[in-house]
C-alpha cells in the first residue's frame, strides 16, 4: 500500500509537469506582426548593373493597381448603405455584436492588452485631441484647432468648447495637462509614455489653450502623439496610485468618447453603451457588445451562424472569398501597415557581404508570395521598407526579381559550388542556414517555405525551424534589447503597424545601435545611415524630410539591412444586414469610433 | 502501528506539495521567453533601457529567483496571489471567476461519463466475448483517439452552424439581461455541445476501467460459488459482483475529479468556454507567471485532495485494504 502512494505521487508530479509543458504550445504574436499594402513596386536594388528599370520589372510591377482599388470601391459602396439607418429618425436602436481574439482586460489605458484591437476598444471611450481621417491623417478632434511653430519645437491648440466627461464633468486643459504628467509619470502604460517622449512641458494658458513644449523637433508628433494618447479625467484619476493594478468600479471607464464600458465579464464580453451627448454627435450604433473568442476558427463559425455581426480581426487569406460569398456577409479590403520580411545577421559572414544580401533580395518572387500565400491578398513589399500606398513612398525604388542576376552575383563575389552538391561555400563551409519562424503564424511559416525553395534557386541551402513564439522572439530581439545581440543566421519577422506609419520613425529599424537604431535587429550599420537618420528627426521643411526620406529608401533597397516582402493587406468581415457602414481608416482597418459615428460626424 | 503510516503518509504528501509548488515557480521561469511583452504592453521594444527597468521593478522581478521564490511561498501562506501581469486584475478574482465554469462542465461530463462508462462497461463484461461486447469494445477504442478539438468543432458544425439548434461558442449569451429559468436554460444550452464532448471522450476510460475490473471479478472463486448455490443472475450481479467491482472505478473517478480543477484547455478553446483551462493557455502564452503560479497550485491543490479522498475511501469500499 505504502509503494502505491509513493509511485502515485510520482505519477501525480509527472502529469502535472506533463501538463504544464502543454500548455506551452501556442503563442499569441505578440511585439512583431506584419501589415500593410501597397499599390506599385518597382526596382532596383543595389545591383550595380541591373538597375534598369526596364528589364528588371519581372513579375511584380503590375498589378499594384488592382490591390489599391479595392478599398477604395468598397468604401464607396458603403456609403450609400450608410445614409439608411441616420436618416431615418425613430429607427430601432442599433446594436452590434462584435468578436474580438482574447480578452482585453478592464480597456483602460493601463490595462488594455494589445496593440490591436485592444488600443481600438480603449479608443472608443477615450478621446485624443487628434484623429487619424480615413487617409490615416490627423485631424482635430479634442481640440478644434492645432498648430506648429517653424522649428517644430511647440504644439498649441485649442479644445473644443463644451465637451464633457461621462459623469457629466467638464473636460478643461488642466486634464490634458494632468494626462501627460501621468502618462509619463507612470511608465507601464508604455505607448502613451513613448508617445509623449521629448515632452518638456505642457504651457496651459487658460481652460481652453495650451502649448505642448518638445525639448527637440518632432515633425511627427502630431501621429505619434497627439492622435494617438487617449486624454484622461483628472478628478477620476489623480487619487490613483498604481494605475496599472487599479480597477474601477465595475470596470467602468471615464472617459469622453462616444461609448460607455457598461458591463466586462472575464473572458467572455464587453457591452459598451452610446454616449448620446458626444460632443460630434450621437453615435450611429447604439450598443456595441463585444464577445471574446478563443480563437479565429470560433469567431468565423459564429458570424456564419449569426451568432456575431462583425469580427474584429483581419481575416485570413483563405477565408475571404468563403465568408463574402454567404449573405448577408460581406468583406471589406484596405491597406495596412504591417510587414513580412527577411533578416539576417548582417553582422556576420556571410550576411556581413553586400553581394550576399543584394542576391538574397534578387532571388525573392514578390509576387509568387503574395499570389500563393495570400491569395492575392496583400501588396507586394518595396525592398525600400516603405509601403507604396503611403505619402512618405519613393517611388523610384526599383523592386525586382532576377535569379539568374543573384546567381551572377554570387558567382562574381566568390560564392562557388567547389564540390558540386547544389550549394555554394563561403569560407570554406556550405552557405545552408536555418530560418527561423514562429510556429503559430502559419501564413508566414507558408512564406518561410517558399524562401527555402527561393534561395534554393540560388544556391542557398536553407531549413525552416519553426519554434514557439516566444522562443523566436528571444533569438531574433533577445530581452527586447538590441544591445543583447542576435542568436540567429536568417528569421523571418514582421512589424506591427505603427512601426511604418510613422516614418519618422525610420531611423530606429536603420541606424546602427549606438545611433540610436533600437528596432535594428539585424546588426546594420552605415555612415550615411546614421546621418540621415539624425538629419530626418531635426529638419522643420517637410519637403526636406521628405527628401530625406526618400534617400533613406534608396539606401535600404541597395544595401539590404533586411528583405521586405510584403504588406499583408486588412480584410475584415461583417454582417450587412446589421450594419453596413464601417470606414476603412488606411493602415488601421475598420475598428475605430469613425465606423460606429454618423457619416456626417467623420472627420 | 496505523497512526505510524498515517504520519508517513502525511509527510509524504507534505514532500509532493513542496516538489510541486516549487516547480510551478521554477517551470514558468524555465521557459524561453519574456514576460516583458504583456507587462509593458505590445512595443516594449520602444521603451528605453530605463523605462524597462522600472517596469521589471514595478513587478517585482529585478530581485533575484530566491527572494521571488520566497515570496511564493509567501503569497500561498497569506492566499494574496497578487496581479495578473497581463490584465493588472487581481488573481484570485480571475481564478474566481473562471472556476465555477470549468467546474461546471467537467463536473457535468465526470458524471455522464461515469454512468454511461458504468453501464456500458457492465454490459460488456456480462456478455463478454459475445458480438456486442466486441463492437462496444472497439467502439471504445475508436472513440479515445479521436481528437478533440476535431471533435468540438465537428458537433459545431453540425448542431450549431447546419441545424442551429445549439450556441456556437461562449457560457452565456452575451450581454442578454437573462435572469432565472430563462438564465438556466441559457447556460444548460451553452453547456450542452463542451459537456458532450467532454463525455464522449472521457467515457471510454471508464468504460475499459470497469470492464476489465468486472472481468476480474467474474473469474473469481466466490462467484462460482455464489452460482453453484443457486444465486440468481441479479443477485449474483447486483449482490456479489458490483461490490466488488466498484473500487478501482471509484479511484478513476475521484482522480479525474481532481483534474478536472484543470480543466480542459483545448475544449474551453474550440468553445470559447471561459474556464480555467483558457486562463491558463493564456497565461502561458504571455509568460503571465502569477497567474500561471497560482492555476497551478491550485490544480496541485485539487489532484492531492482527490488523491487524498481516493486514499482515504478506498478501505471503505474494499473492506480487504483495510489497516494491512
Amino acid at each position: 500500500m505504502r509503494r502505491l502512494i509513493r509511485s502515485r505521487g510520482m505519477v501525480l508530479l509527472a502529469v502535472l509537469a506533463l501538463a504544464m509543458v502543454a500548455c506551452g504550445d501556442d503563442e499569441p504574436e505578440a511585439a512583431p506582426t506584419t501589415a500593410a499594402t501597397m499599390a506599385e513596386t518597382t526596382a532596383a536594388t543595389g545591383v550595380p548593373a541591373t538597375t534598369q528599370p526596364a528589364a528588371p520589372l519581372t513579375t511584380m510591377t503590375e498589378e499594384p493597381s488592382e490591390t489599391d482599388e479595392a478599398p477604395t470601391t468598397t468604401v464607396a459602396e458603403v456609403t450609400t448603405t450608410s445614409a439608411a439607418p441616420t436618416t431615418e429618425p425613430p429607427a430601432e436602436p442599433v446594436t452590434i455584436r462584435a468578436a474580438v481574439t482574447g480578452d482585453e482586460s478592464t480597456l483602460n489605458p493601463y490595462t488594455y492588452i494589445s496593440g490591436f484591437p485592444g488600443w481600438n476598444l480603449l479608443m472608443l471611450q477615450y478621446d485624443s485631441l487628434m484623429q487619424l481621417d480615413k487617409n490615416g491623417v490627423p485631424r482635430p478632434w479634442l481640440a478644434s484647432s492645432v498648430a506648429v511653430n517653424a522649428d517644430l519645437t511647440e504644439y498649441s491648440f485649442t479644445l473644443e468648447e463644451g465637451v464633457t466627461w461621462h459623469d457629466g464633468e467638464p473636460l478643461t486643459a488642466h486634464d490634458v495637462d494632468f494626462s501627460v504628467d501621468y502618462y509619463i509619470n507612470n511608465v507601464e502604460a508604455s505607448r502613451f509614455a513613448r508617445d509623449l517622449r521629448g515632452v518638456e512641458d505642457l504651457v496651459v494658458t487658460d481652460d481652453h489653450n495650451a502649448t505642448f513644449v518638445l525639448s527637440a523637433p518632432n515633425a511627427g508628433f502630431e501621429l505619434a502623439a497627439l492622435a494617438d494618447v487617449p486624454i484622461i479625467p483628472r478628478h477620476i484619476w489623480e487619487g490613483v496610485e498604481l494605475p496599472s493594478e487599479h480597477q474601477f468600479e465595475g470596470g467602468t471607464n471615464i472617459g469622453t468618447g462616444p461609448y460607455k464600458l457598461v458591463e466586462y465579464v472575464d473572458g467572455q464580453s464587453y457591452r459598451l453603451q452610446a454616449n448620446p451627448d458626444y460632443f460630434r454627435g450621437a453615435p450611429a450604433v447604439d450598443e456595441l457588445v463585444v464577445i471574446v473568442f478563443a480563437d479565429d476558427a470560433g469567431a468565423q463559425a459564429a458570424i456564419r451562424t449569426g451568432e456575431v455581426d462583425v469580427i474584429f480581426e483581419r481575416i485570413p487569406p483563405e477565408q475571404i472569398g468563403l465568408l463574402d460569398s454567404q449573405d448577408p456577409l460581406d468583406v471589406i479590403l484596405g491597406p495596412e501597415f504591417t510587414t513580412q520580411m527577411i533578416n539576417y545577421d548582417a553582422s556576420k559572414r556571410p550576411f556581413d557581404d553586400l553581394a550576399v544580401r543584394q542576391a538574397i533580395n534578387l532571388a525573392m518572387n514578390r509576387r509568387d508570395i503574395v499570389d500563393t500565400v495570400f491569395l492575392g491578398a496583400a501588396t507586394v513589399g518595396s525592398a525600400g521598407w516603405i509601403h507604396p500606398g503611403h505619402p512618405s513612398y519613393n517611388p523610384d525604388i526599383a523592386t525586382v526579381y532576377d535569379p539568374a542576376a543573384a546567381n551572377a552575383l554570387l558567382d562574381g563575389a566568390g560564392y562557388l559550388d567547389s564540390d558540386g552538391d547544389g550549394v555554394r561555400e563561403f569560407d570554406g563551409q556550405p552557405m545552408s542556414f536555418e530560418i527561423i519562424t514562429n510556429a503559430p503564424d502559419s501564413l508566414r511559416l507558408r512564406i518561410a517555405d517558399l524562401t527555402v525553395e527561393m534561395l534554393g534557386e540560388i544556391g542557398i541551402h536553407t531549413s525552416v525551424s519553426a519554434v514557439e513564439t516566444g522562443t523566436w522572439e528571444q533569438a531574433v530581439w533577445p530581452g527586447f534589447d538590441v544591445n543583447n545581440g542576435r542568436n540567429y543566421d536568417i528569421a523571418m519577422w514582421g512589424w506591427s503597424a505603427p512601426v511604418q506609419a510613422d516614418p519618422l520613425r525610420l531611423p530606429q529599424l536603420v541606424a546602427s545601435v549606438p545611433a540610436g537604431g533600437f528596432l535594428n535587429l539585424t546588426g546594420y550599420a552605415s555612415a550615411e545611415m546614421d546621418t540621415l537618420s539624425e538629419r530626418l528627426g531635426q529638419e522643420p521643411d517637410p519637403a526636406e524630410r521628405n527628401s530625406i526620406l526618400g534617400r533613406m529608401q534608396e539606401i535600404i533597397a541597395e544595401e539590404l539591412p533586411f528583405v521586405l516582402l510584403l504588406y499583408p493587406d486588412g480584410a475584415y468581415v461583417y454582417d450587412s444586414s446589421v450594419y453596413a457602414d464601417w470606414e476603412f481608416i488606411a493602415g488601421q482597418g475598420i475598428v475605430s469610433k469613425l465606423s460606429l459615428l454618423p457619416p456626417s460626424a467623420r472627420p | 502501528m496505523r497512526q505510524r503510516i498515517d504520519i508517513r503518509r502525511l509527510a509524504q504528501y507534505g514532500v509532493v506539495v513542496v516538489v510541486a509548488v516549487t516547480l510551478n515557480f521554477l517551470l514558468p521561469r524555465l521557459m524561453p521567453g519574456n514576460p516583458l511583452v504583456l507587462i509593458a504592453g505590445v512595443d516594449v521594444g520602444l521603451l528605453s533601457p530605463e523605462q524597462r527597468a522600472e517596469v521589471v521593478a514595478r513587478v517585482g522581478l529585478d530581485a533575484p529567483l530566491w527572494k521571488q521564490y520566497l515570496r511564493y511561498w509567501g503569497d500561498i501562506f497569506t492566499g494574496d496571489f497578487g496581479y495578473s501581469f497581463r490584465s493588472g486584475r487581481p488573481i484570485v478574482d480571475m481564478i474566481r471567476d473562471r472556476l465555477p465554469w470549468t467546474l461546471l462542465i467537467t463536473g457535468l461530463s465526470l458524471v455522464v461519463s461515469a454512468v454511461a462508462g458504468v453501464i456500458l462497461g457492465a454490459l460488456s463484461a456480462w456478455r463478454r466475448g459475445t458480438k456486442r461486447d466486441l463492437g462496444m469494445l472497439t467502439g471504445m477504442i475508436s472513440i479515445e483517439s479521436l481528437p478533440s478539438f476535431w471533435l468540438g468543432m465537428v458537433l459545431i458544425s453540425i448542431f450549431a452552424v447546419q441545424w442551429r439548434l445549439l450556441p456556437s461558442f461562449g457560457a452565456v449569451t452575451p450581454a442578454s439581461d437573462l435572469v432565472g429559468w430563462a438564465l438556466t436554460w441559457d447556460v444548460i444550452s451553452h453547456a450542452i455541445l463542451p459537456v458532450l464532448t467532454l463525455s464522449i471522450l472521457a467515457t471510454p476510460g471508464v468504460y475499459m476501467t470497469m470492464r476489465y475490473s468486472m472481468l476480474e471479478t467474474l473469474g473469481e472463486d466466490y462467484i462460482r460459488t455464489a452460482r453453484a448455490k443457486g444465486a440468481g443472475e441479479r443477485r449474483v450481479l447486483f449482490g456479489h459482483v458490483a461490490r466488488n467491482t466498484i473500487a478501482p472505478v471509484v479511484t478513476v473517478l475521484a482522480i479525474r475529479l481532481g483534474f478536472a480543477f484543470g480543466g480542459t484547455v483545448i475544449v474551453e478553446t474550440v468553445f470559447s468556454y471561459p474556464g480555467l483551462g483558457r486562463l491558463v493557455f493564456e497565461a502561458v502564452s504571455g509568460r503571465d507567471y502569477p497567474v500561471m503560479q497560482a492555476a497551478f497550485l491550485v490544480f496541485t491543490a485539487a489532484v492531492l485532495v482527490a488523491n487524498l479522498v481516493a486514499d482515504l475511501l478506498y478501505p471503505l469500499i474494499d473492506p480487504r485494504t483495510r489497516a494491512s
